[in-house]
């Protein structure tokens, strides 16, 4: 079995799994079919705003896994519809931002800048046409990046790291994203403690459950999707209900502008504009390699790097913020490249670094089978390593989302713009209903669902003092490995319990935890973010 | 002689259900919850809703799988205990959790307070490393261990802790004992290099099959089916063992008629040949072993009884 054997053995194991139906006497398989259900739903999703592609992943994610099971058949239609989800609401993320001035995912605000003052140029259609190109070659460039990356840096994990230096880089991820995310390092801290806290309830070796208070309801631990989906999505869904409620806006019908001139897209203007989705997709693939900082930093790095040079080369052409089509072109290709190298720790090392990862990683422990991580890329010589074929599966799906978003997704984006015009107080309900309904698909008890209000309303008051819930939920999927990796380096050195601090490499990553929570104190809170 | 009983026993309870079942027609009044106590995706798992597959494919019998790990398998023995007991509940676990386990969790709930329905297979239980360590036999990790090598030890229960800590004092080394969570983590371990060896049920017969993997002394009271030239713990001066098996368990207080047509169900579907539960069984473990209703519980019974030496012997 060598490369080129696992590389086609995956790309067979999406275009010939278990048949939808055929075309013309060709069998299109049902995972095809999924990133591609995925993908329009994630567009339309990302065009709406006040959903994001987490919370269609979280809602949706329950609901798949009941329908096609817990087999190794499940995993790949499974995740191909959440990479097509996380992909799709990629791009449409730019459809309100460009037509309405309302950006559909928090990552498109900067696209707001030069993509509303273009449509009331009347130039619109092109806009979006600028936004879809410049997304898709962001997207692709990553995933190009993490497929070269991932195997290299997992070979390497496996190879060099050993249990004491695992443990000391569990804790390296965590520290880091809890100083990077949000605007304090301290209310970083406090969120991933509380999420360690909340894992380690009932669970651990001991047979006794601890933290317990002896109630059997406690016991088992809290199930990871409520804790997940509630801090999540109920925290976000409370928090927007809330602020509807306080501002009951008059929702005035945006004025359209006449859409005049010349809407083709040249090659002229793609050369044009080339050299900033390059600069951009690089900043952006370099940010989303770095677990917890995510998209909306790498858009705002993008957009004033490429204000800068704009400025600087071409002092006479329209100026970012005035309309300018490489405004759109730097930001949309920024924020769409985190999305595949955000894949590069949870492949390679098993680390989410955002929130669509964290329910990329809840797909595949749910399903079974597929345990992201370094032990997923053993390339074996005699038998087959199923994790493998798994893993270029997921490859071989970005980049066929990656070909829908580039044939289909242009057109399919400009469609979306109706989506601004759902109305909140129906949405958020909707949502709502249908995370606790998920929840209950899941867990299928009554306590689930109290339990998983309970996190919302965490994650709710998490929001209002202004802690990023992301750290949260990290924790919250890390903690279990963390424990288990810290109390297995102990038993393999022979109960040695300074493991942390005797092995050079594990000493030397506990050193840079300590230096980052340090050096994002000193740093003045806006810079962080 | 052992073997002989068992395969007895195997036959008669077969013959036994057969036969009760043409006589009771018991069906389930709905759809039976099946609580699974091992992680979805690793052998046990794969088992339970095999089993499941293969009954529904037969008898029309509708199952619902669902995980409830942890606590080797206590989790579920706390949370079947107050289940309805009409046959709408059922659970897979090893005969470890309502022998050391239950004992262990000291819970307040023992053997009597389940339904032991059936056996479906039996571990075989090896002591296994990498064949590229180039040992060949359990003697060699013990001279690699007095020639100054750290050795660690991979468990995956407190039970194969006490007894890899015993098998290291009873030859006169120390090894290193890591505990995780179920046989494929233990394998993982082994295959990525982060214990040396480490006992695994049966999720090895691959592996050794394809010479990569190789038994290096057998847990049980008898000899591995895949390499019975492996010493077993008792050659190597351990007077406890590993004997076990997957098994069924329900709610106490399950009727007799409700019991046993699942046992029924659940024996047919392990021996049929060409069933996907049996096909995999008999890969993995050897083949079924169907230990079933009064036979099991009385089993079950003893294990609980005796897991107190074990945990006096390994604290010693």
């Amino acid at each position: 079995m060598g490369v080129g054997d696992y590389i086609w053995m995956g790309i067979l194991a999406v275009f010939q799994g278990p048949e939808a139906f055929s075309l013309f006497g060709i069998g299109i398989s049902i995972t095809v079919l999924m990133v591609l259900a995925g993908f329009l739903l994630g567009i339309i999703v990302g065009a709406t705003p006040g959903l994001a592609g987490p919370m269609a992943m979280a809602i949706s994610l329950p609901i798949l896994i009941s329908a096609f099971g817990f087999s190794p058949d499940a995993l790949l239609p499974v995740m191909g519809f959440l990479i097509g989800v996380m992909k799709g609401a990629t791009v449409g993320g730019a459809v309100p931002a460009i037509l309405f001035n309302t950006p559909g995912t928090p990552d498109a605000y900067m696209t707001t800048l030069d993509g509303y003052p273009m449509t009331r140029a009347g130039q619109a259609r092109k806009a979006l046409k600028l936004a879809h190109v410049s997304s898709a070659s962001g997207d692709t460039f990553s995933d190009i990046v993490l497929i070269l990356c991932a195997p290299f840096l997992a070979v390497l994990v496996e190879a060099y790291l050993d249990l004491p230096e695992k443990t000391a880089l569990l804790i390296l991820s965590l520290a880091f994203i809890s100083s990077v995310i949000g605007g304090s390092v301290g209310k970083g801290l406090i969120s991933m403690g509380l999420g360690l806290l909340a894992v380690y309830i009932g669970t651990g070796e001991e047979f006794y459950p601890r933290l317990s208070f002896g109630t059997q309801a406690l016991a088992q631990g809290f199930p990871v999707a409520t804790a997940v989906l509630g801090v999540l999505i109920l925290g976000e869904v409370f928090r927007a209900l809330e602020d509807l409620w306080h501002e009951r806006r008059a929702t005035a019908a945006a004025a359209e502008p006449a859409q005049t001139g010349d809407q083709h897209l040249h090659w002229a203007d793609i050369r044009r504009i080339a050299p900033y989705i390059a600069r951009s997709a690089v900043i952006g693939t370099v940010i989303g390699a770095l677990p917890g900082i995510g998209s909306t930093l790498a858009a705002t790095l993008g957009y004033s790097s490429g204000a800068r040079r704009h400025a600087r080369k071409r002092p006479q052409a329209v100026q970012f913020g005035e309309g300018a089509p490489e405004g759109i072109a730097a930001t949309e290709a920024a924020n769409s490249s985190v999305s595949g190298a955000n894949l590069i720790p949870v492949l390679s090392l098993g680390i989410p670094g955002n929130a669509a990862a964290v329910f990329l990683i809840l797909a595949a422990e749910s399903i079974g089978g597929f345990n992201p991580g370094p032990g997923v890329f053993k390339f074996t010589a005699e038998t087959v390593n199923p994790e493998l074929v798994a893993a270029f599966g997921l490859f071989t799906m970005m980049m066929l989302a990656n070909a829908m978003n580039w044939t289909i997704g242009g057109a399919f984006m400009r469609m979306a713009g109706v989506m601004v015009r759902v109305p909140k107080p129906i949405l958020l309900p909707a949502v709502l209903l249908l995370t606790l309904t998920a929840i209950y698909v899941q867990e299928g008890r009554m306590l689930a669902i109290w339990f998983a209000i309970g996190f919302g309303v965490l994650g709710y008051l998490m929001r209002r003092v202004g802690m990023s819930p992301l750290p949260f939920v990290i924790a919250f999927i890390l903690g279990g490995k963390l424990e288990d990796t810290a109390r297995q380096a102990f038993a393999a050195t022979g109960g040695d319990a300074w493991f942390l601090f005797t092995h050079p490499i594990a000493a030397l990553f506990m050193a840079l935890a300590v230096l980052f929570v340090a050096l994002s104190l000193r740093k003045p809170s806006e810079a962080q973010r | 002689m052992k073997q002989f009983l068992k395969a007895a026993a195997t036959a008669l309870g077969l013959a036994a259900f057969a036969t009760s079942a043409i006589a009771s027609d018991w069906t389930p009044p709905g759809p039976i919850k099946m609580m699974i106590a091992f992680t979805a995706g690793g052998g046990a798992d794969t088992q339970a809703r095999l089993v499941a597959e293969d009954i529904e494919a037969k008898l029309g019998w509708q199952f619902i799988p669902e995980q409830v790990t942890g606590k080797g398998g206590m989790n579920l023995a706390m949370a079947i205990k107050d289940q309805p007991n009409d046959g709408t509940v059922i659970g897979m676990v090893v005969t470890e959790t309502l022998g050391y386990n239950m004992r262990a969790a000291n819970a307040g709930v023992e053997p009597s307070d389940f339904t032991a329905i059936s056996t479906t297979a039996g571990f075989q239980m090896g002591i296994v490393s990498q064949s590229s360590k180039g040992w060949k036999t359990f003697a060699d990790v013990v001279e690699a261990a007095k020639g100054g090598q750290e050795i660690r030890f991979g468990v995956m229960s407190p039970k194969l802790a006490d007894l890899a800590y015993l098998l290291g004092k009873a030859q006169g080394v120390e090894f290193n004992i890591i505990q995780v969570k179920g046989g494929k983590a233990v394998m993982n371990g082994v295959m990525a290099g982060d214990m040396d060896l480490g006992f695994m049920a049966g999720i090895q017969a691959k592996g050794v099959a394809a010479g990569d993997l190789v038994n290096l002394a057998s847990g049980l009271s008898e000899p591995l089916k895949q390499t019975p030239e492996a010493p077993t713990l008792a050659d190597l001066g351990v007077q406890y063992n590993s004997d076990g098996y997957f098994a069924f368990i329900g709610p106490a207080g399950m009727p007799a008629e409700a019991r046993d047509a699942i046992a029924t169900a659940i024996a047919d579907a392990i021996s049929t040949e060409g069933n996907k539960s049996n096909g995999m069984i008999t890969k993995a473990f050897g083949g079924p072993v169907v230990i079933a209703g009064d036979a099991f519980q009385v089993m079950a019974e003893k294990d609980f009884a005796a897991a107190g030496e074990l945990m006096s012997a390994a604290s010693e």
